[in-house]
């Protein structure tokens, strides 16, 4: 554990323009990655207050961006700053998305949250947010692959096994959704990169880049199925997304790997590389892909 | 920055360094400390207090960015869920319960007759170490008396 | 007249002998049934204060000039404190007062991570904390023991182990016809109260301490701090009206209590020491883990020749031995019972009371047995517990003061019989079964408690009496015993409590004995207070004393007089009648003894290991029910924390340093609303008529005992797999499938 010190002093920052929150936020990555300037940007707060003030996130610098992220549906266009309540409630949003937001977090987190920062949530891995010097912060080794990883990733979890949070990043790559940022437009994939030695990062945002749009294609028809250690507001162990939009069908992941995971066929699970404390997720996503597969069937 | 802050129909100076959590600013500035800190971290909604209606939790909120009518227990009081839940003896240790009311009080605004799921869904971000769950769940189903 | 009597008072199960001063208890107890008052039920009188968040909870109480301590704890499950320099802490912004190893309970050798090893003093909780991190420490990390077994057999425990055996063990298992033998482990757990553990420490004077504190017992913490500090009792005020939860982890005073009033002691201001959520998760306490290797034997009509358990208790660095054998030694009338208990001595936080300690971990390994045997002997495993009825105390040849055991399996009975219907309703890859298993513990309380019963001119009473209603709404019930002996109706009866300084002793509020140790003394209170009532109207109306009684808030007489009780107390203007009560003796020679039965329906998802508990029957008895409202929040509460135990709570260590990782309420999870079966509660209700001039014995502890086993048995019915491990996640759900995939299919025994 690092040791923390002094009494940390925060600013706030409310910049009226993208151009005056990219000037502020220049030098940093998105929620839950390093600062090396200090500052990071701030929508709902749900993730980010919490991080900052203990410290896991090295920021002293909030950068309010809620004002400056359109908010709101428009046909397939879901602001990013859009909460995740509100895409709950909201009757034509896809149902794999609906029912992901629907699962995730409290009523509260979700009032508060907004997509866009549910999609740059850091990992639940109980090492990192405890700030064990591990491999994602820096340092050389993870610390749940030699401990406890009953909750952590079965993909792509060599060399470090952090499982992504994200009920909706794994129902809107399912989905084919895309991003709008204030540079540039990719997709949901491309929004997410496994973490190298040399750049630790899960996403591909540059330094202040912020996620200001969704487009989120309407499926034939998606599904959302999530398995919790308790019946609500509990992190997926195994969240699995499923989209058809004609003869194409895409399932991702979340909970099974450091980033959304896009699976390819039901098979691909056997490609897994569990952990002796967590094979049970590829069980319990056998299943889930399954029934998520029928659930969508023309 | 907003400097001013709507409580319970009351408008406070923020007068609290950046960082400091709506929390906080409630129970060690102003006084009202109805509203509970139990994990200080968004874990548990002990300190859920409504803005503009919609239930949020105060302990994971900076004061300074909070746009909108703050409305905490106390300014609950009145409200007929306060007495629902203790005829249905929906309190024990009473720590969660503030926190239990406000969500309750912001359900029944938005849907006066909420279906017993609709109350568990709803509810489901107010954990209670005592148990009182079935009881909350009977002073939601019949606050209206 | 006050008598001298060596009593034995237990709580938690622990006994101990001591010497008390009593009052005989004169009063008859009132025939079985509901009352005006008492046995209705009744909301909560302070409910309100509690729901409008008007209460005062330690976390509530700010006084002038406070400063706010935070405590430095050993990131280490064992290290050696090489150096520690306060100077940089106590320089920095807002502190006033630093303290380090020295200073007890601060230690330079900790031996589990949270072991306090200095703290400081501030204006702000937030200065306090960024001057932690300004101490200049050296440590030394030193490898920690963290595997219990192996602790047994480095023979490192905390007390010599408890061995208990009765009869002919090796004869019994002789003569069995079947002998089966399992190992069942139970898991670490927080109590995790949602006002974490804290006081606020005030000197006057300086050799007078109040403390506010979230407790369990006001004269518990009065007794520590006097004692720690060299203070007369008396100069020691300890106070809590309302706190936020506590179910055996705040039993005692504690280190931050020690702490906070030695800062204090030294600023000379008000210092309150709060835990943060964070530190509850990893010093306040916990329910040990458990290792349960259990033999038992029986004949083939399923009576039991031989119970055998050999028990190990995860204990931390202290704690005590709790009773996992307890129900093994108390439930069933086997002759022939060995038990070893254990505790193994860990570089881990010490364990501490956690409703029912022992009893709830014992039960889980004891009743799955049960109904294993049940099943190797295709016998129904409600008829398997009725043939082995204890119908006596067999470690002391005592009888029961009461047991209601057989009426509880009788009413069980209608819950047992769905079982057919509920495992029809298996669908597709859930299925669905029912599963009981019985509940034993203690519950009787004990003297010495004491009360005060106020009458004034207005005809209102009030209850005074230093006991602390921990949220389980005994204040309530006391005001309920007293207004039932008063006569009176109840919205004219109050209780004071959570004050040494303004009440007298009372007992503890753990261990299910604040009811009947307090309600006891109320009653005996009350009634010296209607006597004296009485004396004074038979005068004024020129009567005779035993022609009067009191009821409806009237003085009735049986000669048809009747008259509003104002004109009695009335006359007293300023006066006032002052009643006292204390508890009486536990009955001699007798074993007092909760019981109960509870019935769980479980729909399981074979595929991916879920868990879902669909309803829940808790028939229990308790004695007399003063507040069915309150007693049915009191089961529903247990039942709620036994899922929990059962399902999705656990303490997590890292297994190379042997810290905690589930420090935060996302990483340990409680059960929500969103995971409450349906729970049907049924009491017994009938007073214990040795016990008291109530009947009535605690249902705190009684509730959470018996719902873990009830549940994995309903999964086995369900499925067919034993799990033998808590909790039953669906990593050990999955598990326990695939074992018994792999074992031949057992007959269900159908109702």
């Amino acid at each position: 554990m690092r040791e923390s010190g002094g009494e940390t002093r925060l600013e706030l920052r409310r910049p009226d323009s993208l151009q005056a929150a990219r000037a502020a936020l220049e030098g940093t990555g998105g929620a839950g990655e390093p600062a090396p300037q200090g500052s990071i940007p701030l929508a709902g707060g749900t993730e980010v207050v919490p991080l900052v003030r203990d410290r896991v996130v090295p920021a002293t610098t909030l950068v309010d961006v809620r004002a400056l992220v359109p908010r709101g549906v428009d046909g397939t266009r879901i602001g990013a700053g859009t909460t995740l309540a509100e895409l709950e409630a909201d009757p034509e949003i896809p149902h794999a998305l609906r029912e992901a937001c629907r699962l995730a977090a409290s009523p509260q987190l979700r009032a508060m949250g907004t997509i866009g920062g549910n999609l740059l949530q850091a990992t639940r891995c109980w090492y990192w947010r405890l700030r064990y010097p591990c491999w994602l912060h820096g340092g050389d080794r993870c610390y749940a692959r030699a401990g406890l990883h009953r909750e952590h990733a079965v993909f792509a979890n060599e060399p470090c096994a952090s499982p992504h949070p994200s009920d909706p990043a794994a129902a809107l790559l399912a989905l084919g959704a895309t991003l709008r940022t204030d540079r540039r437009e990719l997709s949901v994939a491309e929004l997410y990169r496994l973490p190298t030695d040399d750049d630790r990062r899960i996403t591909t945002l540059e330094a202040g880049e912020l996620i200001l749009e969704l487009d989120v294609p309407a499926p034939e028809a998606s599904a959302y199925l999530k398995a919790m250690d308790r019946r609500a507001f509990s992190f997926a162990l195994v969240g699995v997304a499923a989209a058809r939009r004609g003869e194409e069908t895409r399932i991702a992941l979340a909970g099974m790997a450091p980033v959304p995971w896009l699976l390819d066929g039901l098979e691909a699970l056997e490609t897994a590389t569990p952990l002796p404390q967590n094979a049970y997720k590829l069980d319990v996503a056998r299943a889930l892909v399954r029934r998520a597969l029928a659930e969508i069937e023309p | 920055m907003p400097e001013l802050l709507s409580v319970n129909g009351d408008t406070h100076d923020v007068d609290a360094p950046v960082g400091t959590s709506l929390a906080h600013y409630l129970r060690e500035h102003i006084g009202l400390t109805g509203t509970k800190i139990a994990c200080n971290e968004g874990h548990c909604g002990a300190c859920t207090v409504q803005v503009d209606g919609i239930p949020i939790l105060s302990c994971i909120t900076l004061v300074h960015r909070v746009e909108g009518e703050v409305t905490t227990i106390e300014g609950l009081r009145d409200h007929p869920m306060v007495d629902a839940f203790v005829r249905a003896d929906a309190v024990q240790c009473g720590f969660c319960t503030p926190g239990q009311v406000v969500s309750a009080t912001a359900l029944v605004a938005a849907n006066p007759s909420p279906s017993r799921e609709e109350i568990r869904h709803a509810m489901a971000g107010n954990l209670c170490r005592c148990g009182t769950y079935p009881k909350i769940e009977e002073a939601i189903a019949a606050w209206q008396g | 007249m006050a008598r001298l009597i060596k009593t034995e008072k237990e709580v938690e199960g622990r006994y101990t002998e001591q010497w008390v001063v009593v009052e005989e208890d004169v009063l008859e107890q009132w025939p079985p049934g509901a009352r005006d008052t008492v046995g209705r039920p009744a909301p909560r009188q302070d409910g309100s204060l509690r729901v409008r968040g008007e209460a005062r909870y330690t976390a509530d109480v700010q006084l002038p000039g406070m400063l706010h301590a935070a405590v430095l704890r050993s990131p280490f499950a064992r290290a050696r404190v090489r150096g520690l320099d306060l100077r940089n802490a106590e320089r920095a912004p807002g502190v006033r007062a630093a303290i380090g190893p020295g200073v007890e309970p601060l230690t330079d050798e900790p031996n589990f991570q949270g072991a306090p090893v200095a703290a400081v003093a501030a204006e702000t909780y937030e200065q306090a904390r960024a001057a932690l991190a300004l101490l200049e420490v050296e440590w030394e990390e030193l490898e920690p023991l963290l595997d219990p077994e192996e602790a047994v057999r480095r023979d490192q425990l905390i007390v010599d182990p408890s061995r208990y055996e009765r009869g002919d063990v090796e004869g019994g298992f002789a003569d069995a016809d079947v002998v089966l033998e399992a190992e069942y482990r139970t898991q670490t757990v927080v109590h995790n109260s949602l006002e974490t553990h804290q006081s606020v420490c005030e000197w006057e004077a300086g050799d007078r301490l109040t403390v506010y504190i979230s407790t369990q017992f006001v004269w518990g913490v009065r007794e520590e701090v006097a004692e720690h500090f060299g203070l007369p009792e008396d100069h020691v005020r300890v106070v809590c009206e309302f706190m936020g939860g506590g179910f055996g982890s705040k039993n005692g005073a504690d280190d931050h209590t020690f702490v906070g009033a030695e800062l204090a002691r030294r600023t000379g201001r008000p210092v309150k020491c709060a835990l943060t959520r964070r530190e509850e998760n990893l010093a306040a306490g916990n329910r040990n883990a458990t290792i349960q290797r259990l033999r038992v034997g029986a004949r083939s009509d399923g009576i039991l020749t031989a119970l055998e358990g050999e028990f190990v208790n995860a204990n931390g660095w202290g704690g005590w031995l709790a009773s996992t054998g307890g129900p093994m030694r108390l439930l069933y009338a086997c002759e022939n019972v060995r038990t070893v208990e254990r505790g193994a001595k860990l570089n881990t936080p010490p364990m501490k009371a956690f409703r029912a300690p022992g009893f709830v971990e014992g039960t889980f390994g004891l009743e799955c047995l049960m109904d294993e045997l049940a099943a190797q002997l295709d016998l129904d495993p409600l008829e398997l517990r009725r043939r082995n009825y204890a119908d006596h105390d067999a470690m002391d040849e005592r009888p029961f003061s009461s047991k209601g055991l057989l009426e509880c399996y009788r009413r069980a009975e209608q819950h047992w019989a769905r079982r057919d219907e509920v495992r029809a309703r298996s669908d597709g890859t859930w299925k669905r079964g029912v599963g009981l298993a019985s509940q034993v513990w203690y519950g009787g309380g004990g003297p010495p408690s004491y009360a005060w019963v106020r009458v004034g001119a207005d005809a209102r009473a009030t209850v005074v009496t230093a006991m602390q209603d921990i949220g389980t709404g005994t204040g309530t019930a006391m005001a309920q015993i007293a207004a039932e002996e008063l006569g009176l109706p109840l919205d004219r009866v109050r209780v004071s409590l959570g004050d040494t300084a303004r009440g007298p002793y009372a007992t503890v509020s753990a261990g299910s004995s604040t009811l009947p140790s307090m309600g006891p003394a109320v009653r005996s209170a009350a009634a010296d207070a209607a006597r004296q009532i009485l004396e004074i109207a038979a005068q004024r109306y020129e009567t005779e004393e035993r022609l009067l009684s009191l009821r409806g808030g009237r003085i009735v007489s049986s000669d048809g007089g009747s008259w509003p009780l104002e004109e009695i107390t009335g006359l007293l203007e300023s006066g006032q009648i002052l009643g006292k009560g204390s508890r009486g003796p536990n009955p001699t020679g007798m074993r007092v003894l909760t019981f109960g039965v509870q019935v769980a329906e479980v729909a399981v998802d074979v595929e991916t290991g879920e868990v879902r508990v669909e309803r829940i029957a808790a028939i229990h008895d308790v004695g007399r029910v003063i507040n069915p409202l309150g007693a049915s929040s009191q089961v529903e509460g247990g039942i709620i924390q036994g899922i929990g135990h059962t399902l999705s709570e656990e303490r997590l260590l890292d297994p190379q340093t042997g810290r905690t990782l589930t420090l935060t309420l996302d990483a340990y999870k409680l059960p929500t609303i969103a995971d409450v079966p349906e729970i049907v509660t049924d009491l017994v209700d009938e007073p214990d008529t040795h016990l008291t001039n109530l009947g009535s014995k605690g249902l705190g502890e009684p509730p959470i005992v018996p719902t873990s086993a009830a549940i994995a048995n309903a999964i086995r019915d369900a499925t067919g797999a034993d799990v033998r491990s808590l909790p039953i996640d669906r990593e050990e759900m999955l598990r326990a499938l695939r074992t018994a995939s792999r074992q031949p299919k057992r007959q269900r025994v159908s109702a």
